[in-house]
This record gives C-alpha cells, sequence and structure tokens, in this order.
C-alpha cells in the first residue's frame, strides 16, 4: 500500500521541462493529423469489380414502347407531382397583344406572341427550387433547344446582358440558329429569386422573336418580387 | 519555455476551456434539436455535429457562424488529454478519476470512429430471391457495366458526388471518359409526351430524349428519399458516343455497344457485393391474437458462400440480428403482404468502443467513490473510537 499511497511521478512530469514542451507542441499537431487521416477514409473513389453475371433491371414499360404513351397505365412515373418553386411568386404586366394561354403544372406563366402565318412564339415564365444546374448549365440548355453548342464557361459573359431592376438581378440571353430547319431565336432571361430560379423564356420564329425582343425587355421591366418580399429587402 | 509555448499550454490544459467548450456543446445540441423539425436526424448529425464548424450560407458563400461537434468533441479531447498529461500524477486515490476520464475520452474517440467508419446499407429481398450485395439508402453511384462476357458483369462504379463536382472520369476499364454534364440531387421524370415544354434537352442518348427531368427539392424527410439524376456524355477516341440521362428511377437498364463491347449504364443506389449470398426463405409477420399489434417480424435467411464453407440458416428477428464477416444485418421493414423483407446491414468496427468505454466509466465512479467511502468510514470509526479510550 505504501508505494501506492504515495506520489509516483512520471519522468516528464518533473524537473524535465523540455520533454514536457515536446509531449504538448506534438500533441495538438498529431491529433489534428490522425483527424485529417481518418477523415479520408472517405474519400469518393471510383470502384470496379467483376460480378457474377445479373439480370439488368427492366425499363419502366412506358420507355419500351410496349405501353402507348398516352395510356394511364404507365404514366406511374409520370403522374408523380412536379415540385416548382414554392412560395411567393414575381409579379408581372404583360403587354396587350400577348395572349395568355392556361397556365400548367410546369408553368408560371404562359403566353402566345402571336406572329404571322399562325407561326406564334411561345412565352413561358416557370421557376424551380435552387439554381438548377448554374447559369451554364441552363443557358447551354436553352442553347441545346436551338441545336445551338454549347458554351465554354469563358465565353459566358461575353454571351449574356446583366440587368438590375425591381431589386432583381436578370440574366438575359439572345441566341439564334438561322442554320436549323426551323430558324428559331430564343430571348430569355433567368432571376434568381427567393431560393429559387425563374425563368422567363420566348422562344419562335426567327424573325417574330427578333421583332418582339424589345417588347420582351420592357417586359421585363414590370417583373417585381411582392411588396412584401420588397420591404424585407429593403430593411 | 518562452512565453508563446506556455500560453498555448496554459490554454489548452485550462478548466475554463473545459467548462466553455460544455456550454457550447449544449447550446449546440439544443440548436440542433429544434432544427431537426427541419433537416431531419440524419442531416442534421451531417450539419452540426459531423462537421468542424455549423455554415450558414449567405448568398454563394457558407459562413461559419458556430463551433462543430468536430471541433467542440475534437478541443474536448485534447483538453482532457493534455490536462492529463500535464497534472499527471499517478496515485491510487485518484486511480477512480483516470479510469473515469480514460472512459471518456473513448467515448469521444469512439464516436469519431462511428461517425467516420460506420456504413450503413439495406437489403431487401422477395421471398425466394437471392442477393449478394446490400444498397445504401443515402448514396448513388452510376454504374457502367461491361456485359461482354457471358459469365461475369465487370462494374465501374462512380460515386455520385463525382457527378455533383462534374469531375472527368478516366478509367482504365472503360474504352472511354465519362463527363459529368448536370447532375440534380433529387429530380423528377415525366415523359416528354406529356409534358410538352421547357425542359432540358442534353440527352442524345438512350431513353433520355423520350424524358424530362424537373429538378426537385432536396428531402431531408425520413420517409423519403432523393431521386438524382445526371446528364452524363461518353467520349471515346473519335469523338462524343452521346449524352445519357441517367437516374435512380431508371436504375442500370440502358445498353449501348462501343468498341466490341456491350454495356449497360444508369444510376443506382450504391452497392457493397459481399462475398456470400442470402437467400430469403419465409418472412413471418406475428400479431397478437385479436389485434393489428405486430409481436414479432422474422425472416427466416439461407446464407452460403459460394464454396460452400458455409450454408446454413438464419433465423432474423426483432434484437436478434445476424452476425456475419464483419457485418449486423437486423430486421428492419417488413411487407408481409408481398412477402418481402428489409433488412439493415450495418458495418461498423467500432460498435464495442462505447460499451467498453461506459463499462470503464461506470467502474471508475464506483472505485472512486469506493475509495472515499472507506476513508469516511475508516475516519468515523477512529473518532468514534476515540473517546472510548
Amino acid at each position: 500500500m505504501g508505494v501506492f499511497a504515495g506520489r509516483i511521478d512520471l519522468q516528464f512530469a518533473t524537473g524535465k521541462p523540455d520533454s514536457l514542451r515536446f509531449m504538448r507542441l506534438r500533441l495538438a499537431p498529431l491529433l489534428l493529423a490522425s483527424l485529417a487521416l481518418l477523415a479520408a477514409c472517405r474519400d469518393a473513389k471510383v470502384a470496379s469489380y467483376r460480378v457474377p453475371k445479373e439480370q439488368p433491371e427492366p425499363l419502366p414499360p412506358i420507355l419500351t414502347g410496349e405501353v402507348p404513351a398516352a395510356s394511364g397505365a404507365g404514366a406511374a412515373m409520370a403522374s408523380t407531382a412536379v415540385p416548382t418553386a414554392a412560395g411567393t411568386g414575381l409579379t408581372w404586366t404583360a403587354p396587350d397583344h400577348w395572349k395568355p394561354k392556361p397556365a400548367s403544372a410546369m408553368r408560371k406563366g404562359s403566353y402566345a406572341v402571336p406572329g404571322t402565318g399562325g407561326a406564334d412564339a411561345d412565352l413561358s415564365i416557370t421557376a424551380f427550387p435552387g439554381d438548377v444546374g448554374g447559369e451554364l448549365a441552363n443557358i447551354n440548355r436553352w442553347r441545346g433547344q436551338l441545336e445551338l453548342p454549347p458554351l465554354a464557361e469563358a465565353d459566358l459573359a461575353a454571351a449574356v446582358t446583366r440587368l438590375d431592376q425591381n431589386g432583381l438581378s436578370f440574366v438575359v440571353v439572345d441566341f439564334a440558329n438561322p442554320q436549323s430547319a426551323k430558324s428559331q431565336r430564343i430571348v430569355g432571361a433567368l432571376v434568381p429569386f427567393d431560393g429559387a430560379t425563374w425563368f422567363f423564356k420566348l422562344m419562335g420564329p426567327d424573325a417574330l422573336v427578333a421583332r418582339e425582343k424589345p417588347v420582351f425587355l420592357a417586359f421585363l421591366q414590370t417583373v417585381r418580387p411582392p411588396a412584401a418580399a420588397l420591404e424585407r429587402a429593403s430593411r | 519555455m518562452n512565453a508563446t509555448v506556455r500560453q498555448f499550454r496554459d490554454f489548452f490544459v485550462s478548466l475554463k476551456l473545459t467548462v466553455v467548450l460544455l456550454v457550447l456543446s449544449l447550446v449546440l445540441i439544443f440548436a440542433a434539436t429544434l432544427d431537426q423539425v427541419n433537416l431531419g436526424v440524419w442531416a442534421v448529425q451531417e450539419k452540426y455535429f459531423r462537421a468542424l464548424f455549423v455554415l450558414w450560407r449567405v448568398g454563394d458563400f457558407p459562413v461559419p457562424v458556430f463551433p462543430g461537434g468536430y471541433l467542440i468533441g475534437g478541443l474536448l479531447l485534447i483538453n482532457l488529454v493534455s490536462a492529463h498529461v500535464y497534472r499527471f500524477k499517478l496515485s491510487w486515490r485518484k486511480s477512480g478519476i483516470f479510469l473515469t476520464h480514460a472512459g471518456l475520452i473513448l467515448l469521444l474517440v469512439g464516436e469519431l470512429l462511428t461517425s467516420l467508419w460506420q456504413q450503413e446499407f439495406q437489403m431487401r429481398l422477395a421471398e425466394g430471391e437471392t442477393k449478394n450485395f446490400s444498397e445504401s439508402y443515402r448514396y448513388n453511384e452510376l454504374a457502367i457495366i461491361d456485359t461482354t462476357d457471358p459469365k461475369f458483369d465487370d462494374v465501374v462504379a462512380i460515386p455520385e458526388e463525382l457527378l455533383a463536382q462534374k469531375t472527368e472520369i478516366q478509367h482504365p476499364k472503360l474504352p472511354f471518359r465519362v463527363v459529368p454534364k448536370i447532375y440534380y440531387p433529387n429530380a423528377v421524370l415525366s415523359l416528354r409526351a406529356s409534358a410538352p415544354g421547357d425542359a432540358p434537352d442534353l440527352a442524345t442518348a438512350g431513353v433520355g430524349p423520350k424524358l424530362v427531368v424537373t429538378p426537385a427539392p432536396f428531402t431531408y424527410k425520413q420517409d423519403e428519399r432523393n431521386w438524382p439524376a445526371a446528364f452524363v456524355e461518353l467520349i471515346g477516341a473519335e469523338g462524343s458516343l452521346g449524352t445519357w440521362l441517367v437516374s435512380t428511377q431508371l436504375a442500370a437498364s440502358q445498353t449501348f455497344d462501343y468498341a466490341g463491347h456491350s454495356f449497360r449504364l444508369g444510376l443506382r443506389f450504391q452497392r457493397a457485393y459481399k462475398p456470400f449470398s442470402l437467400t430469403l426463405l419465409k418472412v413471418q409477420h406475428d400479431i397478437y391474437p385479436g389485434t393489428d399489434i405486430p409481436k414479432n417480424f422474422s425472416s427466416r435467411i439461407r446464407l452460403a458462400t459460394p464454396a460452400s464453407r458455409d450454408d446454413r440458416e438464419v433465423l432474423i428477428y426483432m434484437n436478434n440480428p445476424l452476425r456475419y464477416a464483419g457485418l449486423t444485418f437486423y430486421q428492419y421493414q417488413m411487407d408481409s403482404e408481398h412477402d418481402t423483407s428489409v433488412l439493415q446491414v450495418v458495418r461498423n468496427p467500432s460498435w464495442l468502443l462505447p460499451y467498453i468505454s461506459c463499462a470503464l466509466m461506470a467502474l471508475g465512479l464506483v472505485v472512486q467513490f469506493g475509495i472515499h467511502l472507506v476513508g469516511f468510514a475508516a475516519k468515523r470509526r477512529a473518532a468514534s473510537a476515540a473517546p472510548a479510550s
């Protein structure tokens, strides 16, 4: 008992300040390094392996053409509600000659812009949560619809016009593809608002959309957040 | 010892630091508990506890607003260890305190290891079905499978993080580059025919052109899962092979041929293959007589290894998991109408640590109070004996 009741100091704890200092100095970096090492265990790595032959998962029948798209039977996938951006929305005033079309589940607003000979242009207003892949991806999505090659990140700045109005930041683009069979043009704008991204897109025959562009830009000036949101922002 | 080093030491060994850290962890746990309403258990753990800092997004930038679990826990660990190293005096009277603190240190380390190493998967089996893999219900992967060999499938599995980061992948087993274009953490697919209008048009191959992808908000709810989707371009030596739409709703079901090989590709739940297989023989769902209250769920499973080293039947039921090859298979869900059973498959190499640390702490407290009790009793005996003499 006598031994245990007395103090047995470890060598580094008394009279050896140098080794004590090293102990402590090394302690923190050591712990941090081991933390970093452990954290590295979860790195995303591409894996490759061989497994016995497996039966592939079947495609939904509606995609293999076994069920016609119009029938309700295969629409299980399509019938899932499409979440668009919820919450307070933007408001706008459309020019008189744009004919409102019924808004669908996907669209917040929808207008037909009449042209000559029944070739109308289509103005769609949609909103989706988040950044929906970012500016470049969405602008390239529109370019894809015109069969134009995608823009590189470096060319993005030159291809867009940025407008700040009514407390909103618009990214406006104007693309045409006269080479394509239908010779279409898109004048569109992206607006981040309240955790969502709003898309205003005018698409249709090249000449009609080019003629309508000033009207579209004037229309963008009428797009504004609801009064409550503006008040919040100005506070 | 110079002044800086001394300051550094005094900071890490101080009891004030301990108190501040404990108070911070109280606040952190309180805030995280409240936020569970919005984020659910898993996301709260990731945001508050498995992070160095709790981040708030201001615009596009994450701003640290509060120390996270890793930082507080790590500092507590450093504080505890360095205080012990600094003040260490091995004495019998303090043995209980040492044991208790050793248990606490082990608990902190154990939680860290669990958060880093624990893997949770599921295995969904229909009666009669055999599987040699489990699936993650949180992580997904892009599987590109070379199906040319009639006996084997050669799989290249790319974690979805790499798709999200748009990392180009050149793998020695693939004769093409994989270039992720767009990634949606959660998305709804609908048929283009039934939803004309504004839609991504990137896909040029596979079933993608028939479909419209609509991004959906990321869900944190426990009973919902996210269905990610991505556009992926494959580029061979002669140029692009096309851009595919992949989604966990389509699994690995799209096929194509290139360079004399047949491939299958798709986004699927991340798989973990095992060197053995499980066959679901029978599911049983017992209820208390005359009620709908479940009494017991059980799955009779046949466990087999390829070389028949192991081939036996196992009954898995509530609180009686199967432990095999470092994995634990729990009875998780059951759909007795469809004769389907879902097992939860957990790998946690450090699962014993919390038990050991709790035992250490309990033992330490017993020893410490025991020593005091014995000392106190001895003093009282001495005091009561004194007047008599």
